[in-house]
């Protein structure tokens, strides 16, 4: 067991790809934002890529071990220390039995990722351990975790402290404060008008603060549409970017009147605003480590670019990135 | 209106969105509903999901299994071979349904609105006025007058999207901006001319009209009447809602919490495409008074 002495600001049980099939009667996928850095702490303790770790957001939580561990933490930098001491990114720690394990406020970055041999053993909902706080179901009784949780954890067998991964293959989580992401342009471009795809690309985004894993919110300049906003029928609603409702990719760039909102993981399956471009599922890693008020730029992608990209990734969160 | 070919879009790398239409006619729902069950007979690989709407199906795809232009024609395909919507016949299940209208906890997520974030009419009130009717209780008449139609179950977890078969009771009401924060579960909400029903206590846009004590999803999969099922409805459903009063509200409220609450689903009937269609075009007269 782990016992939890403080949650921090929202950490949830997690995994990778999350909860797959149930996005047509409501579910979305859940599972981490950052999925390069779950599965290659995964990988650093020795389990399968996707399997549950825990998911820290912004302030990480402190964790007392009842029982020896591997652990790994990647992703943002948390500040963690084991019993007062440093403990390093991206390689496998060896935790005894009676230790804390507390991380803080992430330095750079928003997500860190806490690994654990053998994986935290929570119960499956809907074949997923990924939690859905929206709905309450998943991972961890349906939520965060908070002082007094206790969490079961497998017996590993064969992790071992030590195992790092490459250098070369680290996510650059930089603090720059600036991130490119990929779109591919579409569904719904042919909604907004020349100036405005324009200005879409020219422009930098800040993430609001009211940003989450449902969506992220992203001020900038006003939005101007086509005529096809607004010679329509009325049963597609009234601002402009209203249309009948449709199902909505994960990554869909959503137009809820001018405000843009990044469909994330535990976002809603479907809705009545237009999604003129979508975020491809590689740069899901970056938008994990995107802080409020950093900038977003957008850069368009061919589909096949995009495959390409994700493949790329899929391809470094393998074993051979770690040594 | 249809659109003369099928519209493919890519969403990102890993979606596919097909549009067939750009209305919210129930043909185009019926198109889109055929094409999700052929798509899934068809045991086509690397599909992982799909979202049948109003008038379009969102493809979820594993692009290492198949690639969006194999994935578009295999759907063109299928399309071709659907043959005519008025000859659909689709299994339809009638959940009848209680609902309080103009109950008292939608009352006070209203009022909470008006004092939090914009002063707002009585949703109830301002919906009958917009549609020609007397008031909130005649809009619950009108309501609970015709079967809705699930055209799509999501956004929420078990959320059908609903549209009355009878177009006499064809009830259009705007959606709130900015949205709200919370609603009840159970809220039953109006937006353009589809009603949904809040399955969860969740942010959202529609006016509210009622409530119904009766969950339509189920998270601990204990529910016998949903035989093992998550939620309940299905797109192809149909719903018949019953106005019941504060007591009664409350009465089927306790059953539930006590697990002794029976469904009242009737499975025996199909739903035709065709039979429907006439039926419709020969009605006359307006909403009930």
């Amino acid at each position: 067991m782990i016992e939890v002495l403080k949650g921090g600001l929202e950490t949830t049980v997690q995994e990778w790809p999350g909860r797959k099939g149930w996005y047509k009667v409501g579910f979305p996928p859940c599972g981490a934002l950052d999925g390069v850095s779950l599965r290659l702490g995964n990988l650093l303790v020795g389990n399968e890529p996707g399997a549950a770790g825990l998911e820290c957001q912004f302030i990480g939580p402190s964790l007392r071990f009842e029982a020896d561990a591997i652990v790994a933490l990647t992703g943002a930098d948390m500040g963690a220390t084991l019993d007062g001491v440093a403990v390093p990114l991206w390689e496998s720690v060896a935790v005894r039995a009676g230790q804390v394990l507390a991380l803080g406020p992430a330095r750079t970055g928003a997500r860190g990722y806490i690994a654990i041999a053998s994986a935290i053993d929570v119960p499956e909902f809907l074949g997923s351990c990924a939690t859905y706080t929206l709905a309450g179901v998943g991972g961890f009784q349906g939520r965060a975790l908070k002082a007094g949780d206790r969490l079961p954890f497998g017996h590993s067998s064969g992790a071992i402290a030590g195992r790092r991964v490459r250098a070369d293959r680290r996510p650059v989580i930089d603090g720059s404060g600036v991130w490119t992401i990929e779109v591919v342009v579409g569904p719904n471009d042919d909604w907004i008008d020349e100036a405005g795809q324009a200005r879409f690309f020219a422009s930098e985004w800040k993430l609001s603060a009211r940003s989450n894993r449902v969506g992220y919110r992203l001020d900038g300049p006003a939005w101007t549409f086509t005529r096809k906003a607004y010679d329509k029928a009325p049963e597609n609603g009234s601002e402009p970017s209203n249309t009948i409702d449709h199902g909505y990719a994960i990554g869909a760039i959503n137009l809820g009147g001018q405000t843009p909102i990044i469909l994330m993981n535990d976002a809603l399956t479907l809705g009545g605003f237009i999604n003129p471009y979508t975020v491809i599922s590689a740069a899901f890693s970056k938008l994990a480590q995107a802080r409020p008020g950093e900038r977003l730029r957008f850069a368009s992608v061919t589909v096949d670019e995009a495959q390409a990209l994700r493949r790329a990734q899929d391809a470094l969160c393998s074993k051979a990135s770690v040594e | 209106m249809i659109f003369p070919e099928p519209r493919f879009a890519p969403s990102g790398d890993r979606y596919l969105l097909v549009q067939f239409g750009d209305d919210a006619s129930l043909a185009l729902n019926f198109m889109a509903l055929g094409l999700d069950a052929a798509l899934q007979t068809s045991g086509t690989k690397g599909v992982v999901d799909t979202v049948a709407c109003y008038n379009s199906l969102l493809v979820e795809y594993d692009a290492e299994l198949i690639r969006f232009a194999d994935l578009k024609a295999e759907l063109q395909r299928l399309i071709a071979g659907l043959g005519p919507t008025s000859a659909l016949v689709i299994e339809s299940r009638l959940l009848h349904l209680p609902a309080m209208y103009a109950d008292p906890w939608t009352a006070a997520c209203i009022a909470d609105y008006r004092k939090n974030i914009a002063e707002r009419p009585y949703d109830p009130d301002f919906v009958a006025r917009e549609n020609g009717l007397k008031d909130g209780a005649h809009l619950g008449r009108v309501h609970a007058a015709t079967e809705h139609w699930a055209v799509t179950v999501g956004s929420f977890p078990g959320l059908p999207l609903l549209r009355p078969l009878d177009p006499r009771c064809t009830i259009t009401a705007p959606k709130y901006n900015p949205p709200r924060t919370w609603t009840p579960q159970g809220a039953l909400g109006l937006g353009g001319v589809s009603t949904s029903i809040y399955t969860v206590r969740s942010p959202g846009g529609y006016q509210l009209i009622g409530r119904t004590p009766v969950p339509l999803w189920n998270p601990t999969l204990a529910n016998p009447a949903f035989k093992g099922e998550v939620v309940l409805l299905r797109a192809g459903d149909r719903v018949k809602f019953q106005a019941i009063g504060r007591e009664e509200f409350e009465a089927i409220d306790a059953q539930v919490r006590e697990g002794r609450y029976v469904y009242n689903i009737i499975f025996y009937q199909k739903f035709s495409v065709a039979a429907h269609e006439a039926w419709a075009t020969n009605l006359s007269g307006g909403p009930p008074p």
